[in-house]
Parts: structure tokens; sequence; C-alpha cells
């Protein structure tokens, strides 16, 4: 469920998986630096990491957004996202039944991950606040997600549905004006943000392309 | 949810479908199943889950998930299971409520005390013996140490780690109030008359 007073923000980051890599404090960090820049939708999706590790690193992350309008979302776990009160849960394509989650679970804002139509309108139908799809361009990291789905199938989700959708899957600031005018809420990235030497310049160029 | 003691619990593996081999047991008269599976996706586990709850309480048995607090609380199993490295034990007995079962994994007397005041209702103990079931890292704590794990702790204290039947005496006489199995029961020709013939074993053996 989505507070009230909170409006989704368009950005939205997804951890890179890798901060059990000897990079403690790295996410902190990152994420302190990107929300004290732009509201942004943080998901905190590191599988390698035991559920112990998992829930002192979300506790931590929440300690680092001060900006009120940002979002911290856990992948899969809503017994951590509700037990180190962050904002929501995000459900991976394979992940457990999205009616599931959100029965008992409603003060969280709870998002889904789809490839598809139809398992964009079963989300919705599910109770889903808002969609994740993809892959929309070619990504570096090869996610196994199947080829490319490009813009029309992201217009053709975002027409057939009424919640927000992230496009995800090669995203720059350059792509997102183009996601944008085919109906997505906001845009999605991973790599990007960690990649980036120049993050105040890569987030000055998103929040542009976003109209923030 | 109560469990009776002594408890038989069944821990499933990864290398056949957990309901079938949950079924199995339960013929054999298991008293609890812990599904543990590290590797499975959430839609896996929740399925797996949904179906072992029904074949518990058909079985009249108590249902269990390992480390994945989450996919209890969407099957509504009767309880979790964590290790030492999982969702913090206070935590969880918070938002399972008093009605479900916490167990914990612990291999020392602190850890033992610590797990009974985050509100635990059984500790497993281990590894006992030597055990090619799970990667477990360290030497195995031996039987000698359960008395002393259970004289400091007042909730009941389940053997786990290389328990077969020919050393389920052993343990239970040593103040164990169950056996947790995996192998001794997974890996049996016939895992329902090895579930029945410990079971047996463990009544037995404390008249």
């Amino acid at each position: 469920m989505i507070p009230a007073e909170k409006a989704l923000p368009r950005l939205y980051m997804v951890s890179d998986g890798q901060e059990h890599f000897g990079r403690k404090q790295y996410l902190p960090e990152l994420v302190r630096r990107i929300t004290s820049h732009i509201p942004v939708i943080v998901q905190l999706r590191e599988k390698h990491l035991t559920a112990k590790a998992l829930y002192e690193l979300s506790l931590k992350i929440n300690g680092h957004i001060h900006d009120k309008r940002s979002l911290l979302i856990i992948n899969e776990r809503f017994d951590i996202a509700l037990a180190t009160g962050a904002d929501g849960v995000h459900i991976p394509e394979s992940g457990c039944p999205l009616d599931r989650v959100i029965v008992g679970f409603q003060g969280l804002v709870t998002g889904k991950s789809t490839h598809s139509l139809q398992a964009a309108l079963s989300a919705e139908a599910s109770g889903a606040d808002y969609l994740i799809f993809g892959p929309i361009f070619e990504t570096p990291e090869k996610i196994p997600y199947g080829p490319p789905m490009g813009l029309n199938k992201l217009a053709e989700v975002c027409a057939n549905t009424s919640i927000p959708v992230y496009a995800i899957g090669g995203i720059s600031p350059e792509k997102t004006r183009q996601c944008i005018e085919n109906g997505a809420y906001g845009v999605a990235a991973m790599s990007i943000f960690h990649a980036s030497d120049s993050l105040n310049n890569t987030l000055e160029r998103f929040q542009k392309a976003l109209g923030q | 949810m109560n469990l009776h003691y002594p408890v038989l619990c069944f821990i499933t593996t990864e290398s056949s479908c957990p309901p079938m081999q949950a079924e199995k047991t339960l013929k054999g008269g298991a008293h609890m199943i812990q599904l543990r599976h590290k590797s499975a996706s959430g839609s896996e586990l929740y399925r797996w889950s949904v179906d072992i709850k029904r074949l518990c309480e058909r079985y009249n048995a108590i249902f269990i998930v390992n480390d994945r607090l989450d996919i209890a609380l969407a099957a509504d199993a009767d309880g979790v299971h964590l290790g030492q490295e999982d969702f913090p034990p206070d935590m969880a007995r918070k938002m399972l409520g008093k009605g479900k079962i916490l167990g914990v994994s612990v291999s020392s007397v602190s850890e033992a005390r610590s797990a009974e005041q985050s509100g635990a209702d059984y500790i497993g103990l281990g590894h006992i013996f030597s055990t090619t079931s799970k990667q477990k890292s360290g030497k195995p704590i031996g039987p000698g140490r359960i008395p002393e794990i259970v004289d400091n702790v007042s909730i009941p204290v389940i053997a786990i780690g290389g328990i077969t039947e020919k050393n389920t005496c052993e343990v239970m006489r040593r103040g164990a109030s169950g056996i947790a199995v995996i192998s001794a029961i997974a890996e049996s020709p016939n895992p329902e008359t090895a579930t029945a013939g410990l079971i047996k074993n463990m009544q037995s053996c404390l008249q």
C-alpha cells in the first residue's frame, strides 16, 4: 500500500548484489549520496547475504535515507522489510505469490517484477502497487530474462495497467525520455548507479529526463 | 500448536521433491517436518509449504520452515526454524506471535541461553556426530555435551547431526527431548520404516 502522503519516486535503483564482496559500508554510503540528491526507490537485492546480514544491512541503509520522499524496498523478504521498518517489498517473478504477501501485511508498498503483459495484468489483479517491466533495452549485465522487449511492449503494458510501471533493462538518462513517452511512470537501473565515477552528473541527467 | 516430546523431526533434503519426502516419513510416524531448501525460489518454497502443511495436518504433525520466515508466514506454517546466521529470533518471535513454534540452532551454552531468551520453543543442538548432510564447519560437539546444554536451559533440546538408529538411545539418555534427522531417513531405502525404527528407539530407551 502506498501511503497517501508518499507519491512514488520516478527513479528506481536496484542494488547490484555485491555487498558481500568485501565492500562493507558501500551501499549505505551510495544510498546516502543518491537520496540526498534526488528522491529514489532503493531496492535492496543482495541474494547472497544471509538473512541476518540482510537484516543488519537493511537497518543501516534505512538510517542513511534522509530524504522522506525516498523509499527502501527489500527484494522478496517481506519479513525483513517489516522487521527493519523498510517501506516495502519487491517480489521477483519466481517469488512467493503476491496475494499471500499482501494478505495481512498491508503496511508495505508491494512491487512485482514482470516480463510479459500477462504477468503484469496478473500482478495488478493480485494487488501490486507498482510493476517493474523489462528488459526494455540490451543490458550489459545480461540479466537472464530473455531478449529486450522494446518500447512497444512497454507501451502495451502501460496502456493496459493503471499502476505505476518502471522500465528496466539498459536504462540510461538518455533513454529515460523514450520510456516515459511510452507510458512508463519511471525508470529502474542497477549498474549505472554502481559503475559511475560521476554519480552526481548521472543523477542530474536522470533528474532532467524525469522532469524532477 | 504444541509440540509433544520426545519428537522426531525430519528435515527435507535438496535431492528430491520435499512433499514426497515428507509424505513417506509422515507415514512412518514423524512428528514434525522441517522444509529446508537453500536454492529453491520463493514460489517453489511456497508451493511445497502448502503441500507439506496439508500432509502434516492429515498426519497430525507439525510443519515448520527453515530460515524463510517470509514463507512460513505466507503459507501459515506452524513455525520457523532459524540458524545463527538467519533472521534474528527475537524479532521472529514478535512477528510469529505466541501461537507459533520457534526453533533455533545452537552449538554452545551461550547460544542456547540466548535462544531461550529470544523466545525459542526448542533448540536444535548440533552437530552431535559428524554428518554429510549439511556442509558443516568444525568438529562435531559430541553427545557428551548434551547434558551441559540441557542443564542450562529450560526449553527442550533436540539433537541434530549424524543421528542414526544406533546412536539415538545415547543422545536421548543424555537428556535430549528429541532428534532431528536428514540422512537416516532420506538415504534409507525405506524412509517409512526408517522413521518408525527411529521413533521406536527414541521411545523405548527412555523407558
